[in-house]
């Protein structure tokens, strides 16, 4: 049941990165669902179930963008193993320090790739800091409403 | 060592799921950049939300388009409804002219048949005081109406003026009971008095049992009343009874319309002139 819930929601989760990247691509340029996907299960489940959603996420985003294979899977495995450590560590429900988790998940990505990069001796753009700004406010914000209503469902 | 394991389960989970993506990495980085198996395994997983986000999208982007197209007909419906409602009074005015102008014309075929000089007028009453059947015109005695000038349409005969003022002329229809005409019936040339009956329309009287009358007999004006002129049509015989004595009762409804009358034609008759006018 849980693996089905996790399916579907790496489902939803795809399928709204996909309209939003073609009908509001100022939203979807700065918003990561994937991301937020990752650190919500690291926040609300065990370790495990956030590393394994931080793969699987990191997998379909790979294939959906074309990027080497196994690229983001990396970088969402690493995401979700941090969040899900801290969140077993400290009760985060509310909403600042949810936003604070989001905003920092969001250069934790870069940063994994800067290194992956220089390891793999690959090319790398460091992307500029008022875009990752932007793109750490939006996850905050669009990861606490996504937090929000996942909470509503049952 | 099993506690260790357990305790460092999450580690050795993230070493494992971390190589395997380095695996996948490095493959990908030395072959030759085609799409691997487990690539297609996971599009193909993803492949049912994608088309999903497609047909959510494609209905999104129609019902907008559809939302956008009502919006520019209602706005396109509410100009033409305005251009309608500004027509429709120039539509009605330009259809009320060329019904005027087929009434003129006609009144005008019937002015050149008349001896007489006549005077074609417009009926701006329609009234009934008590049982009296009368219509007020435009015309008066300024422009030549006197008492006894008959009064005619190209569908028959409406009556007699009966009054002449100045700006203004009544007229005495033949459904006044107080009406009378001379007539005869055009198939037979049996003569008669037509009178009116109010809304019941006319009665010929004074025509003999013997009389060889029927339904649809053409009554037309006969002349000898030298009020109207000879040949009018007054209108057709509706019903025959069985008068008292030895004559019959012939019903006649009257060819004009006496509800809808607009225009007529006053024939300037002077006063006792003889009428020789022959239809």
């Amino acid at each position: 049941m849980r693996i089905a819930r996790g399916l579907l929601a790496l489902g939803a989760a795809c399928m709204a990165q996909v309209l939003l990247s073609r009908y509001l691509p100022s939203l979807g340029r700065r918003c990561d669902l994937f991301t937020i996907l990752v650190v919500y299960y690291g926040l609300t489940r065990h370790q495990p179930a956030a590393m394994l959603m931080g793969t699987g996420a990191g997998l379909v985003e790979d294939s959906l963008a074309g990027s080497i294979l196994g690229l983001n899977g990396f970088k969402k495995t690493l995401i979700g193993y941090l969040v899900g450590s801290i969140g077993s560590l400290f009760m985060l429900n509310q909403a600042i320090p949810r936003f604070g988790i989001l905003f920092a998940a969001t250069f934790i990505d870069p940063l994994t790739e800067l290194m992956l990069s220089v390891a793999l001796g690959q090319s790398f753009v460091v992307p500029g800091m008022f875009d990752l700004l932007q793109l750490g406010l939006g996850n905050g914000v669009v990861g606490l409403l996504v937090f929000w209503i996942a909470a509503r469902i049952p | 060592m099993g506690a260790v394991l357990t305790e460092r389960k999450p580690f050795l989970l993230l070493l494992v799921l971390l190589t395997l993506n380095l695996i996948l990495m490095s493959s990908r980085v030395r072959g030759s950049g085609r799409g691997s198996l487990l690539e297609d395994a996971i599009l193909g997983v993803a492949s049912p939300f994608l088309k999903s986000a497609a047909w959510i999208a494609r209905g999104a982007a129609g019902t907008w388009n559809s939302y956008l197209d009502l919006r520019g007909v209602r706005v396109e419906n509410a100009r033409l409804q305005e251009e309608v409602a500004a027509l429709a009074p120039k539509a009605n005015e330009a259809e009320e002219a060329r019904r005027e102008m087929e009434r003129l014309r006609q009144l005008l075929d019937l002015k050149g048949e008349v001896e007489f000089p006549t005077l074609a007028a417009r009926v701006v009453a329609l009234g009934s005081p008590g049982g009296a059947r009368t219509l007020d015109l435009d015309r008066g005695s300024r422009e030549g109406l006197r008492a006894n000038q008959p009064v005619i349409t190209p569908r028959g005969v409406v009556g007699r003026v009966i009054e002449a003022a100045p700006g203004i002329g009544k007229v005495q229809m033949i459904l006044d009971p107080n009406s009378a005409v001379a007539a005869l019936l055009q198939r037979t040339r049996i003569q008669g008095i037509v009178v009116g009956e109010g809304d019941r329309g006319c009665r010929m009287d004074y025509v003999s049992e013997l009389a060889n009358v029927e339904v649809g007999d053409v009554v037309v004006t006969s002349g000898l009343d030298e009020i109207y002129p000879k040949g009018y049509i007054i209108g057709v015989v509706s019903e025959i009874e069985e008068g008292e004595g030895l004559t019959k009762i012939v019903k006649v409804r009257p060819e004009v319309d006496f509800r809808r009358l607009e225009e007529v034609l006053v024939v300037l008759k002077p006063e006792g002139a003889p009428v020789r006018t022959v239809r």
